[in-house]
């Protein structure tokens, strides 16, 4: 449970973080969901924790947004980032560029660029939907498959595709507008 | 680039974000962290009674422990005066047999006895 517990709290409070806007407010979100996981779950088998993990976390931050009654991140990216909606039919993953040399900043110029793309991708992170954004970050950067995605999204597979997608369309978009290469 | 692609070149990313957090917040998830393994411990016996959770069981003990530690320099204290209070001659006894003729002719002769007699009293 330690060691469980030890690999996932940063990126819990990242992703508390990415949803609600707020240091304070994601660290006592981490701090609820490991005190819940601890306490309720703490004889299940190690495979079945990062699961329990997600779908108590995820229900954390809802409750979050329940109690503080916060509707205003549901704000659009477009609205959010300032961002021209031109209505081009171009899909952003096309011509997005990847650049395949590793990212390993040699100089201090090179290393403020790359925070500087590090935040602008956590921008754009934050400024998805939260439904987009959750299905995202669970499928992608936690690597939950989509059953398990849809199981603590508590929506059906479909739902999870059609909101991959939107997300993945979504952040394109707004690095190809910012001239970012992944 | 299809939307797997375009994730698996995000996530490195978004893994260096999570590992650049500020040393504060690092702090606080690990003191969150112990804080929730604290809570899962096995709940003990608090005096061979009450079953109480881990942490709980740790709290009163150092609450116990605390005030131990307040009181003993008290205890001490008046230990320290009761003994002193039982070692010191009481002049008002020996005042009181002295003006009835009461004390032991020994006493007289006890030299600490005469010069503290020939010493003009405050």
């Amino acid at each position: 449970m330690s060691d469980f517990l030890a690999s996932v709290d940063r990126r819990a409070f990242k992703q508390a973080v990415f949803a609600v806007h707020d240091d304070e407010a994601a660290l006592d979100i981490v701090q609820d969901s490991m005190m819940r996981l601890a306490e309720k779950y703490h004889d299940r088998p190690a495979a079945e924790l990062p699961l329990l993990f997600q779908r108590i976390l995820q229900n954390a931050i809802r409750d979050y947004f329940r109690r503080s009654k916060v509707r205003s991140t549901w704000t659009t990216l477009l609205s959010n980032l300032g961002i021209r909606d031109d209505g081009d039919d171009v899909d952003p993953l096309d011509t997005l560029e990847v650049d395949d040399a590793p990212n390993v900043p040699d100089s201090p110029a090179e290393r403020l660029e790359q925070s500087q793309v590090m935040a602008s991708i956590e921008d754009a992170v934050k400024a998805l939907p939260a439904r987009q954004r959750e299905a995202f970050m669970l499928r992608y950067w936690e690597e939950l498959d989509v059953s398990e995605t849809a199981k603590v999204m508590g929506c059906s597979e479909g739902s999870v595709k059609t909101h991959c997608s939107r997300a993945t369309h979504a952040l394109a978009k707004i690095l190809r507008s910012k001239g970012i290469t992944l | 680039m299809n939307e797997n692609e375009f994730a698996s070149k995000l996530k490195p990313w978004l893994d260096r974000g999570a590992t650049d957090v500020g040393e504060m917040q690092a702090t606080r998830l690990k003191s969150a962290r112990l804080r929730a393994m604290d809570a899962h411990r096995e709940p003990v016996r608090l005096f061979g009674l009450v079953k109480v959770n881990a942490s709980t069981a740790q709290m009163l003990h150092y609450s116990v422990m605390q005030r131990a530690l307040l009181f003993l320099p008290i205890a001490v204290l008046i230990a320290v005066l009761a003994v002193k209070s039982t070692q010191e001659p009481d002049f008002g006894d020996i005042d009181a047999q002295l003006l009835t003729q009461e004390l032991p002719p020994d006493a007289f002769l006890d030299q600490d006895f005469r010069s503290w007699l020939g010493k003009p009293q405050g």
